[in-house]
């Protein structure tokens, strides 16, 4: 009968594929029903082992990975008998993972997140453990400030990693080349501009695809013409408002950058990655994005001593200084109320938050969110001038999009990219974003 | 023969496995998604009852424009039926009759279908790039200096032919195989017979192919439709629905709303209509392309 | 019969064959090349040519992902998920196939009331959303206790293949004639013996295509395979190179690697059923 053939064709083909890729642990076809258990199977000995389940976005290719590997190992060494399952998965597809994940209350033990408005429901739904208690005993080498973001009615519910901030990126050569120094303030960041344009150097490179980059750049002219607290209130919806003519400068200012011919060509269709190896090709003199960058610029930069790094222009000197930085603890790890054992996972969130801060660093991937204690002198030089300035801040505030709500930061991702297209201006922007605020 | 055709027994037993399965992964999916389109919901915490409101938003928001991000993907259906569905037939009928390089072609051809959206993407997004894209280099050589400077994927203006294109490209191969199998389940017998009655190449293909070709060919034209108004992949590669919406297509605004927005009942409200337009043109083009059914024998 | 003869074809058609050949082919090189590159001519200057210095070890990156903390070639990610995406194919398309032809022959051959309103609801398949379809299936899974397993991909992607498949065996099974069917009761087939003796036989083609169809959905998908299964061990191939991204920075050799690694085998799976439907044309011949 050709149906039976066929089905035998299938089964042989499938005992074939099982017996030429080695066979894994796992059964082929009766798959044992796990559910959340993912030590049913590892088939190890009578010794009673804890498994915490860790998932991240720390996926091989990430400049975190090796920090985050360092960091389970010095736990699982320090913690006989706790074994750390750690999956991993990439970032974009990652999102709508975890929210599934606690739609349908299906989380691993600790898990990483966003601090600020993406993590703002999972706290609401009560899947996430309150970790204000486990937090004493760390307070002395985790500031309050770096866990302020993760922080929801006076309640700590996680623990951050690294407190990236973004900043201006340049080509140094190109600007030696040119006669120029990183501007500090927004005219000489203008004649920085026209003059690299007149030479014939793309000015600033940057994506309106992926809009969150040129999310970096805006966010960080609205803060340098509004300055901190102003813009604080307004974002967390604490009295400031967006129709404060503050708000229009920064607009503005992106409008005007638009209007000079400062921006990359076809920057609305270009991602990241294109728009930033751009930047690394020398074809582009600026990038405006986090500190992560630094260790970018090191694997992926022809010579990466032609780069350096400054703080984003003063826009408005009276309401802002340029020590006044975007950015903070926003990587962290939450603990999962559904964990079977609270106070190992708890231990485990903060321990190894702390292991990947000091890997990280060291590894010039991140600015540490825990205190440096140790030495610190392998750090590359991009990373560590972009910690000095971190830690010379004068005040941090979350980008727009970590802080707002997923709904409002999707509208102000919306309107800024009508913004750079000039399909609304300046005026309109600053209505649309005060209604949608106000809603 | 009769009571052979109507064995209740073999019906039940021939319709209960896919029935569970569909009922349980598509049916009971559908009926959810229309109760979560009635509430103000975020995915995680407790929902809100509505009724309706999700849908009047959607009709009436200008920022979302739900209305025309519909004309997009219908104007993605008609190009790719009177465009691409035309040439996979000529490509099918070219092929199938036995000519030299037949089963090269046959491989070819389906290459676009087989590799993953992200090669075709990221291969698409290097050929309009405005500036080392191989479309405006081309441009350049044969003259078009002023058009060679186009950033496609950029500008609001050719933003959605351009994002199209690829689509259009890529499906080629599927229906083409579609047809292709229709075409060799002839009976050659039928075009031997015509043959011998001195028919030629043009009225064996319009005259016995084609007609016999005809529930192929509906069921064709049903999954270009279906297919362009729930088209996402490419889309969303290329362009991500930008820039401002100009290429935005029902699915990406829905994957908007529902993970990026968080607002899960609103991009439920989407996916209702996509069911509703996917099924509504269904059944359409199932009544309006009329097959010799077995019982109109 | 054998129609071995080689029509002739105008030589206008093949120049529009050999047009569309290079369009079609065009992708494969430059993916072939793409994965033997680094960054820097990947996004700058050298975007379609030969690659100026060969990057082989683009291969071994990718075959190495998932090996660092053991060395064990075993926990490769990509051989992982070559082997998953095998066994869960394999087991999609055989579900699919089973499924849909008996639905197929209820739906098109037989007599009963409710037929057209089941034909119709069934086309309902074609219109759900994958997204849409994503929170629902996910819950239903986790109450059936099947997240964390094969099945929990096997099944989804079965019944979303269903609507395809029924629809293009419709296709052809309409155009069997009913009279080969009758001569075969004469002989005393009951209805199990016509579906398995008369109708199967003359499906070839049309099997043949869905299989090549439901391998290709259950091959690809991403979106269901990342959310169902949260274990290394039922990760799929493009879960699995999925991982190949970097959050800021991402390597496209080795995803470049890995991608052909996961094209070339569908290549040679269609070759070799593409073969079947063209065979067919003898096979097809009905011999009444």
């Amino acid at each position: 009968m050709k149906i039976r053939r066929i089905l035998s064709g299938i089964a042989a083909a499938a005992l074939m594929a099982a017996v030429v890729t080695g066979c894994g642990p796992a059964a082929s076809t009766d798959t044992s029903q796990t559910g959340s258990d993912p030590s049913s199977n590892a088939g190890n000995d009578a010794a009673k082992e804890t498994t915490i389940t860790l998932w991240s976005i720390a996926t091989e290719s990430d400049s975190f990975h090796t920090a985050y590997a360092n960091a389970i190992k010095d736990f699982e060494t320090s913690h006989p008998g706790v074994k750390v399952v750690h999956e991993t998965f990439e970032n974009e597809s990652y999102k709508t993972k975890i929210k599934s994940a606690v739609a349908a209350n299906e989380l691993p033990d600790v898990f990483y997140t966003w601090a600020g408005g993406f993590s703002q429901p999972f706290v609401d739904s009560g899947k996430v453990l309150d970790l204000t208690s486990y937090y004493g005993n760390y307070k002395e080498d985790l500031s309050e400030a770096a866990v302020a973001n993760i922080t929801y009615d006076g309640k700590v519910y996680g623990s951050t990693i690294v407190t990236p901030v973004s900043a201006m990126w340049y080509n140094q050569k190109i600007f030696k080349e040119n006669n120029l120094e990183a501007p500090a303030t927004w005219d000489d960041f203008v004649n920085v501009c026209t003059t690299l344009k007149a030479a014939g150097v793309t000015p600033i490179a940057t994506s309106a695809k992926d809009k969150w980059v040129l999310a970096m750049l805006h966010d960080g002219l609205t803060l340098k013409s509004v300055g901190p607290e102003k813009l604080q209130k307004t974002l967390l919806k604490q009295g400031g408002s967006y129709s404060d003519p503050d708000f229009l400068l920064s607009a503005q200012k992106i409008k005007e950058l638009s209007d000079i011919g400062a921006f990359i060509d076809g920057a609305a269709a270009l991602s990241n990655d294109e728009a930033s190896a751009e930047f690394y090709a020398g074809k582009a003199a600026m990038y405006f994005t986090g500190s992560w960058m630094g260790g970018s610029i090191m694997t992926d930069a022809a010579d990466p001593t032609d780069f350096s790094v400054a703080p984003i222009p003063v826009v408005n000197d009276k309401n802002a200084k340029l020590t006044d930085f975007m950015g903070g603890g926003a990587d962290s790890l939450m603990v999962a109320a559904s964990t079977k054992d609270a106070d190992l996972s708890a231990e485990f969130a903060f321990e190894v938050t702390k292991g990947i801060s000091k890997y990280a660093y060291l590894s010039g991937a991140g600015i540490p969110a825990w205190k440096v204690n140790y030495d610190d002198s392998t750090v590359p030089e991009l990373t560590k001038k972009v910690t000095e300035y971190a830690n010379s801040a004068t005040s941090f505030t979350l980008w727009f999009d970590t802080l707002l709500e997923s709904e409002d930061a999707n509208e102000y991702l919306a309107l800024l990219q009508k913004l750079y297209l000039g399909s609304i201006t300046p005026e309109d922007f600053q209505k649309e974003m005060a209604a949608q605020l106000e809603k | 023969m009769e009571s052979i055709r109507k064995n209740k027994l073999a019906i039940t037993v021939f319709m209960l496995p896919a029935v569970i399965l569909f009922a349980g992964i598509i049916i009971i999916p559908i009926i959810m998604s229309f109760i979560y389109s009635l509430q103000d919901w975020n995915g995680i915490t407790e929902p809100k009852f509505i009724g309706f409101d999700n849908y009047i938003e959607l009709f009436t928001s200008k920022s979302a424009g739900f209305p025309k991000t519909t004309l997009n993907a219908l104007l993605l259906a008609v190009l790719s039926v009177f465009i691409q569905l035309p040439l996979s037939l000529a490509l099918a009928l070219m092929i199938s009759k036995g000519i030299k390089g037949e089963r090269f072609f046959m491989t070819v051809f389906f290459i676009p279908v087989l590799m993953s959206t992200v090669v075709i993407g990221q291969l698409w997004l290097k050929i309009y790039n405005p500036n080392y894209g191989v479309l405006n280099v081309l441009l350049d050589k044969i003259g078009l200096h002023s058009l060679a400077k186009t950033a496609w994927l950029a500008e609001p203006k050719t933003v959605l032919l351009a994002a199209f294109l690829p689509n259009l490209w890529q499906y080629v191969g599927y229906h083409m195989l579609l047809m292709y199998a229709g075409i060799k389940s002839v009976s050659p017998d039928v075009i031997e017979a015509a043959k011998i009655d001195g028919a030629n190449e043009w009225q064996i293909n319009t005259r016995i192919i084609i007609p016999l070709l005809k529930p192929v060919i509906k069921i064709c034209v049903i999954f270009a439709v279906t297919g362009s108004l729930k088209t996402f992949d490419l889309i969303y590669v290329l362009t991500r629905g930008g820039p401002d919406h100009a290429s935005e297509v029902p699915s990406t605004l829905m994957v908007n709303m529902t993970f990026d927005e968080s607002r899960y009942g609103y991009g439920s409200a989407i996916a209702v209509m996509i069911i509703f337009l996917c099924f509504f043109f269904a059944i359409l083009i199932k009544k309006g392309i009329k097959t010799e059914d077995y019982d109109e024998k | 019969m054998k129609s071995k003869k080689i029509n002739k074809v105008p030589v206008g058609a093949y120049v529009v064959l050999l047009i569309w050949t290079v369009l079609c082919v065009f992708p494969l090189y430059w993916m072939f090349t793409f994965s033997l590159k680094e960054n820097a001519e990947i996004f700058g200057e050298n975007v379609l040519g030969l690659p100026k210095n060969w990057m082989w070890s683009n291969y071994a990156d990718a075959m190495r992902s998932g090996t660092l903390s053991t060395g064990l070639m075993r926990d490769s990610t990509i051989l992982l998920g070559f082997k998953n995406s095998i066994i869960v194919s394999v087991f999609t398309i055989a579900l699919t196939i089973v499924c849909a032809l008996m639905a197929c022959y209820a739906l098109t051959r037989m007599e009963w009331r409710g037929r057209d309103t089941a034909n119709n609801i069934f086309m309902l398949g074609l219109t759900l959303p994958i997204h849409a379809a994503l929170l629902p299936v996910f819950l239903m899974l986790k109450s059936l206790r099947m997240l964390n397993s094969y099945q929990a991909l096997i099944v989804p992607y079965a019944a979303f293949s269903l609507a395809m498949a029924i629809m293009i065996f419709g296709s052809f099974m309409v155009n069997i004639p009913k009279e080969l069917e009758e001569s075969a009761c004469l002989d005393g087939c009951g209805t199990f013996g016509i579906f398995f003796r008369i109708i199967l036989p003359l499906m070839k083609p049309a099997i043949s295509t869905v299989i090549i169809f439901t391998f290709l959905q259950a091959w690809n998908e991403l979106m269901f395979a990342n959310i169902f299964n949260s274990e290394k061990r039922f990760s799929t191939l493009p879960v699995a190179i999925n991982t190949f991204f970097g959050s800021y920075t991402t390597k496209w050799g080795p995803i470049g690697a890995a991608l052909v690694i996961a094209t070339f085998p569908t290549l040679f799976v269609y070759a070799f059923i593409s073969r079947k439907i063209q065979e067919s044309l003898i096979a097809g011949a009905i011999k009444g």
